[in-house]
């Protein structure tokens, strides 16, 4: 019976051959199909990536290819005191920002999670800012903060206070941009919110069950379970705030005003690259910011070990 | 057999995906098809136009198209939009796309270099005149010398200013448009409501602070009127500079940004922020608008440095001003002086169209096109002949600025002009934020001197 069945079974070299075959054809139409992705991925990422690192030994114009200056444009940024106050200003943003970002997110996420009634209407409203596109808000915030007759002025002059100039006041520019920027973490409430429904009820019947209070739940089962979508938002939030641009850009008419408080780091590559006629110089900061925010996430990936708490584990 | 057919199937499969892949890239294809057509109608442009030239304008039954960006908008829309009609009118074989650009000139011409870089460049860009030597320093531009030899265009209808500014080494890459100049603008009705008169105006910087002490009227850390912002508008710091008596460039071609008087005109500044909070000051001009906003229209501000295109916009959004000019005080009440800077239209390298964009220019910057422009616009014209016909020279605002062209500056020639006018802005910025003038000074110095190096 056996024998019978497998009789008319060709040899097994044969079935070999046309295995090995019929992989080679699925790995011709696999790459075939991917190609237009392939070939996307190489043109208008690889060749930009790989030619602005060529560029930055370089002092390439965009209209001139320039000449070859080896580490030169590094050396100069090194010195370049407009160069520092935009990271400073930077590593403020990031340092005020992400931080803000994720206790606020977080904060709205379980609020966002009660059981009340009509909750996707409020998630929708948390959600709706995200929608606006960057300079909008911009221009919206410009005049919620407008000095004279903005909202936010009008609210303080009722209760007796004369507000600041906000985004003319060196002291309140950057304050007033982690406001604005915070009224955008939308995005970041749904994958927390996502997180806190993958979160099993059975810890929190155990904890019942042990008489934890509110307090206690949040503590030892929430936020340590959140601890992954917490990571995963603390290393988006940073790449992100590093590349700030938009909204300082739209503000202050790309100049970075008052006294260059809001000239973030991106602005001014951009300013060398596409104003100055530095696009070797711009490029040279790119390189350093890329360094910087790898440096940044393997250092959190490597630290993540001690504070990211999977389920299941 | 088997063979041949499964190749031609994997090619088909191959042809097809990539065919999708490029109608993904759909906008791109659809451009450069469309930058073919032009070309393809450029070259009749070549053939029409040079009928025109011949006196056969509107022979040619082929329409060429050629595009021009601009950043105007209000009265000098209005004006570019008349120059445009009228030139369509008279070389009927010529159409003349106008495209409005945010952000064009006073350092700020993103756009143009990334649609030059990328070979997508318009036929004609309005451009800031100050840049033109930055530009064609970088190749950007086309040497119209050839064209303009070719039309008989040369110096004797411009302002000498303008006309250098046009030049880079000897070539000729833009054609000027427009001048201008600055003056203080007043309120007489706030000098009469303060006690001051309104027939004699400050005439040194002394009386210009007390004058604008008197306007001032502040609530708290409000200003219900303010006097004088020495930055605002186009209290740009080489006006200050120069009416303090300083130098940007000297004969050699050296930069002398911290020039000692210079210095001087960055600390009046510097002080005078101080003295009026600049904080307070921020409030005050960050909450203003433009147009019939405009501070000095509504009446907030009492005096302001500004241009002459003031005159038409008063008209308009402020009919009933009761206003005046005097020239940019100086420290000692004599030897006043201004600044003149103003635009250009240039032919960007790449340009499909080049003999219909020369047209274009031609015209624009020729008696026809500089008295409709002008008019409309009240910029000035930079054909001395344009401004008399206008009647400027007797019109009682204008005439001061006529009066003062004549010893007018205008920025220095050179490849930086960018960067010197972006660093200046700066400095000037953090001087009234309390940073050190001199030292401000010395580094636009530094960094403009080493980038002219290199």
């Amino acid at each position: 019976m056996l024998e019978k069945k497998a009789a008319p079974m060709p040899p097994a070299t044969q079935i070999r051959a046309k295995n090995s075959k019929k992989l080679r054809d699925d790995a011709l139409y696999g790459w075939l199909f991917a190609s237009p992705w392939v070939i996307g991925l190489l043109v208008f990422f690889a060749v930009p990536l790989i030619s602005s690192l060529y560029f930055s030994f370089t002092t390439y114009s965009i209209l001139q290819p320039g000449e070859f200056v080896g580490f030169r444009n590094y050396a100069e940024l090194m010195s370049d005191s407009v160069f520092w106050k935009s990271f400073s200003n930077t590593i403020y943003f990031v340092v005020f920002f992400v931080p803000l970002s994720i206790f606020f997110g977080v904060a709205l996420a379980m609020l966002l999670n009660m059981n009340v009634r009509g909750m996707s209407i409020y998630r929708t409203i948390f959600f709706l800012p995200t929608l606006v596109p960057a300079v909008a808000m911009a221009v919206l915030w410009m005049w919620l903060l407008n000095p004279g007759f903005g909202l936010v002025n009008g609210m303080l002059d009722v209760i007796g206070i004369q507000g600041p100039a906000w985004l003319g006041s060196e002291t309140w520019s950057k304050p007033s941009l982690i406001l604005m920027s915070l009224w955008g973490i939308g995005q970041s409430v749904v994958i927390y919110l996502a997180g806190l429904n993958d979160i099993s009820q059975d810890y929190y019947e155990a904890g019942d069950i042990d008489g934890a209070s509110w307090f206690h739940k949040m503590k030892s089962i929430t936020l340590p379970l959140l601890t992954p979508v917490i990571f995963f938002n603390l290393v988006m939030g940073i790449i992100g705030a590093f590349q700030q641009f938009t909204l300082p850009y739209t503000m202050t008419g790309g100049r970075g005003t008052p006294a260059d408080s809001m000239k973030f780091y991106v602005m001014y590559l951009y300013d060398n690259g596409f104003k100055f006629f530095k696009m070797g110089y711009a490029s040279a900061m790119a390189w350093i910011l890329f360094i910087i925010v790898m440096a940044l996430t393997a250092l959190i990936f490597y630290n993540s070990k001690k504070w990211v708490h999977y389920q299941g584990e | 057999m088997k063979g041949i057919k499964k190749g031609a199937f994997l090619l088909a499969i191959f042809t097809l995906i990539l065919s999708v892949a490029l109608a993904g890239c759909g906008g791109n294809g659809n451009n450069s098809s469309g930058g073919d057509e032009n070309q393809a109608a450029g070259g009749n442009a070549e053939i029409s136009s040079n009928t025109a030239d011949t006196g056969n304008a509107g022979g040619s039954g082929e329409k060429a198209t050629i595009t021009v960006w601009h950043a105007m908008t209000e009265l000098t829309g209005e004006a570019m939009d008349a120059v445009v009609k009228a030139f369509e009118e008279k070389y009927p074989n010529i159409k003349v796309n106008s495209v409005y650009i945010a952000q064009q000139g006073e350092g700020k011409n993103e756009k143009l270099l990334a649609a030059i870089a990328g070979g997508n460049a318009p036929d004609v860009a309005y451009f800031d005149r100050f840049e033109v030597a930055t530009w064609a320093a970088q190749g950007s531009l086309t040497d119209i010398s050839g064209y303009a030899e070719a039309s008989g265009v040369n110096a004797d209808n411009f302002y000498p200013f303008a006309w250098e500014e046009a030049n880079y080494e000897g070539k000729l890459y833009a054609m000027p448009t427009t001048t201008d100049a600055r003056l203080v603008y007043y309120n007489k009705d706030h000098f009469k409501a303060a006690g001051l008169d309104p027939e004699n105006p400050p005439s040194t910087i002394q009386e210009l602070e007390e004058a604008a002490g008197k306007l001032t009227i502040k609530d708290g850390k409000r200003f219900k009127q303010i006097g004088f912002i020495p930055w605002y508008n186009q209290g740009w710091f080489y006006g200050w500079g120069w009416s303090f008596g300083g130098e940007f460039m000297d004969v050699e071609g050296n930069v002398t940004a911290n020039d000692p008087k210079n210095v001087e005109a960055l600390t009046w500044i510097a002080n005078y922020a101080k003295k009026y909070n600049i904080e307070d000051i921020a409030s005050f001009t960050d909450s203003q608008g433009t147009t019939t906003m405009d501070p000095f229209f509504t009446g907030q501000l009492s005096m302001q440095v500004s241009g002459p295109w003031t005159v038409p916009q008063a008209e308009k959004f402020n009919p009933d001003l009761n206003y005046g000019v005097f020239p940019m005080p100086t420290p000692t009440g004599d030897n006043y002086t201004t600044w003149s800077g103003g635009w250009a239209t240039v032919m960007p390298k790449g340009s499909k169209n080049p003999e219909a964009a020369w047209e274009f220019m031609k015209f624009f910057s020729g008696e026809e096109g500089q008295e409709i422009f002008s008019k409309i616009s009240g910029d000035f014209s930079i054909n001395d002949r344009v401004n008399e016909k206008l009647g400027y020279k007797e019109h009682p605002i204008f005439k001061e600025f006529i009066k003062v062209l004549p010893v007018s500056h205008a920025r220095p020639v050179m490849t930086q002009g960018s960067l010197y006018w972006n660093e200046l802005a700066n400095a000037v910025d953090l001087a009234t934020r309390g940073e050190d003038p001199k030292a401000l000074l010395d580094k636009v110095n530094e960094n403009v001197t080493k980038a002219l190096n290199q």
